[in-house]
């Protein structure tokens, strides 16, 4: 097995585990969770297929966005944030850990770039391969290409511009007449 | 190393108009002070009415534009687009007509309301002319969006809200089938240009198989065929009258544009295989369909089992086109007749309609209607004639142009259901009308001088349908697929 196969196993593991888990799940604030999870295994894919750019706009539309909507939605209408409970629970010296090492992580990035050694590190660190360049410029291309998807793009635009007045139009409280 | 590219925007054009025109429109409807909106409407016909010259214009001629993978083009005109396009904008049209005093007294006068309307018209347009998966469910959203929003225009109401919840939540349900069906395709065939998928596609796939299910659930739920059916009348009796009267025609027509395409163009040689599934679901369709709306009370629920019966009778010409492609044209004769008929008989629900509390919606509240508004009572009168198919209206010889392509294909049984549950609607269709004449009552009507001449050009136009098919019925055989190969050579 290559060890692209084991990666996929993996991540397909985790998607479909996770998609189990958001619909069995009782608990919606959780089932949010491993929704995000899902999309997580799914981003996975998009870079294992080499499409880093589907890859970071599934991270960023549906991790960063949509997820965190929904996260919202469900604690300001269920109550699961009710003020009489403790902040700390059972989990928190596991998300200490956790943030610690993520934030460990940015610091070491943004300081190993800034100094004086910067340079060096980005001069060693491996270019993405050509494949994985082009596809991106590829992409973007297609887009604006008249003889390919230039037409399902504009439209695209339409349609957003239209849910957008909609979205207004209904959102707008009365006016008293 | 940029070629300069060739576009053919002369096939689009109609649609650049009204997304421009909406687009200022919105503009222009902030100078307009609140108590004049109604120009806003008026404003709306000089968009609609160039673009309904250009596209009769377009009559005759076949192109595409914006060619794609494979050579073919994603967005193409011929005379089976420019035919559905002149009906999309001819109920634009009276749909402005309607509206405009409908939500001044509704007290729904926003100028978004026509934005969204055009919007959504560009949708359905882009539904007949799509020629590639990608585009007809891009169509499907731009279509259905604007509807989901004005079902719920009245905010005030909690009738409103729910029908617009429900067409979302069913709407969103029914593109995810869509988009799945579109998935599916693109991994049998690789590709979603629906002549490259004529091509490529292998009979014994069953991915295609199970794509071309999907893709066939999408278009059931939105035409609103049986046993997708149960959001209409929920949506039909919340939603403002007038929105309902637009997207029963706009939104049923469009369906029905990318169904025949997609089948037609897409899966032809499939013919056998999907023949089968639309004639059962053709025959469940004007069975619940009718048999449903013989127990309404409410005269839009009744219409929404009426709209539901017709997406039956127009789905025999879709399953006869299996074995005929010439069949389609009566599925589009009807669409034409249905469209005036279905438009004057909502004109008549919004004249006896009262708008403090959603009263003068039930059946009964056309007792006595002859008595004071002997005229519009007749109009009433024969707009349900025509929806049962009685003779000299347009609903006959649609009827009879359906069953007519159902025999010639052999599907006799399916005509024998559709003559049978034909004589079922006569039930219901005449329960209003009787009660307006025959029974003592309260009923009153208003009708204002747009609703005045909606009535008039729909009786009009039904009387012509009834009487002289014959050169409509010539213009919708007329209306065929263009041929593939020319777009390469022309566009």
């Amino acid at each position: 097995m290559t060890s692209q196969q084991v990666i996929f196993i993996i991540l397909a593991v985790i998607t479909l585990a996770s998609g189990l888990v958001v619909v069995t799940n009782r608990n919606l604030f959780h089932a949010a969770l491993a929704m995000m999870l899902s999309f997580f295994g799914v981003a996975g894919f998009y870079v294992l297929l080499e499409a880093p750019f589907l890859a970071a706009s599934q991270l960023l539309v549906y991790i960063g966005a949509i997820s965190i909507l929904i996260i919202f939605a469900i604690m300001m209408t269920r109550r699961l944030m009710s003020t009489d409970e403790s902040p700390f629970n059972s989990q928190w010296i596991a998300a200490l850990f956790g943030t610690l090492l993520i934030g460990g992580l940015i610091i070491f990035v943004i300081v190993s770039v800034f100094s004086p050694f910067g340079d060096i590190i980005i001069a060693n660190s491996a270019p993405p391969s050509l494949a994985v360049q082009e596809s991106t410029v590829l992409l973007g291309r297609s887009f604006v290409d008249p003889d390919q998807y230039v037409i399902p793009f504009e439209i695209a635009s339409v349609l957003l511009l239209g849910a957008l007045v909609g979205s207004i139009a209904i959102a707008r409280p009365e006016k008293e007449s | 190393m940029f070629a300069a590219p060739t576009l053919n925007l002369w096939v689009i054009t109609p649609l650049i108009i009204l997304t421009v025109w909406a687009i200022i429109l919105m503009f222009i409807d902030l100078f307009i002070p609140a108590g004049k909106k109604q120009w806003t409407g008026w404003l709306t016909l000089v968009g609609l009415i160039p673009a309904l010259a250009l596209t009769l214009m377009q009559w005759g001629q076949t192109g595409g534009a914006f060619i794609a993978e494979g050579g073919q083009p994603m967005v193409v005109v011929d005379n089976f687009a420019t035919f559905l396009n002149t009906l999309y904008l001819l109920t634009g049209i009276l749909a402005v007509f309607i509206s405009v005093s409908y939500i001044r007294d509704a007290g729904l006068e926003r100028g978004e309301y026509y934005f969204l309307m055009l919007f959504s018209i560009v949708g359905m347009m882009l539904m007949g002319m799509a020629n590639d998966l990608i585009l007809i469910f891009l169509a499907l959203e731009l279509l259905s969006i604007p509807l989901y929003i004005l079902s719920g225009f009245d905010t005030g109401s909690d009738t409103s809200e729910e029908s617009a919840l429900k067409y979302f939540l069913l709407g969103a349900f029914s593109s995810a089938f869509f988009l799945f069906g579109i998935a599916l395709t693109y991994g049998a065939t690789g590709t979603t240009s629906l002549p490259v998928i004529l091509d490529t596609i292998s009979l014994d796939d069953p991915l295609a198989l199970a794509a071309l299910g999907m893709l066939l659930v999408g278009f059931a739920f939105k035409v609103g065929a049986v046993p997708f059916h149960m959001w209409t009348p929920d949506v039909y009796e919340g939603a403002p009258t007038s929105v309902v009267a637009f997207m029963s025609i706009g939104a049923k027509v469009a369906g029905f544009a990318a169904l025949m395409r997609v089948l037609g163009q897409g899966f032809p040689m499939w013919g056998e295989l999907w023949q089968p599934a639309i004639v059962v679901i053709s025959a469940l369709t004007m069975i619940v369909g009718n048999f449903a709306a013989v127990r309404q009370q409410n005269i839009k629920r009744m219409l929404a089992y009426s709209g539901i019966a017709n997406a039956g009778y127009i789905l025999i010409g879709v399953a006869a086109s299996a074995t005929d492609p010439e069949a389609i044209s009566a599925s589009l004769y009807y669409m034409l007749a249905y469209l005036f008929t279905n438009i004057g008989a909502f004109a008549v629900v919004i004249a006896v309609e009262k708008l403090d509390g959603q009263k003068g919606l039930l059946v009964e509240d056309y007792k006595g209607l002859a008595k004071r508004h002997l005229l519009l009572s007749l109009a009433l009168a024969y707009f349900m004639f025509s929806l049962v198919g009685i003779p000299l209206t347009g609903g006959f010889t649609a009827k009879f142009y359906v069953f007519g392509a159902g025999v010639t294909a052999g599907l006799y049984w399916l005509v024998v259901i559709g003559a049978i549950t034909s004589v079922v609607s006569a039930f219901y269709y005449l329960r209003p009308v009787l009660y307006a004449f025959m029974y003592e009552g309260p009923a009153v009507a208003r009708v204002s001088r747009g609703l005045m001449f909606v009535l008039v050009v729909a009786v009009f136009a039904t009387l012509v349908f009834g009487i002289f098919p014959g050169p409509w019925y010539e213009l919708a055989s007329q209306a065929t697929f263009g041929n593939v190969a020319t777009f390469v050579a022309g566009g």
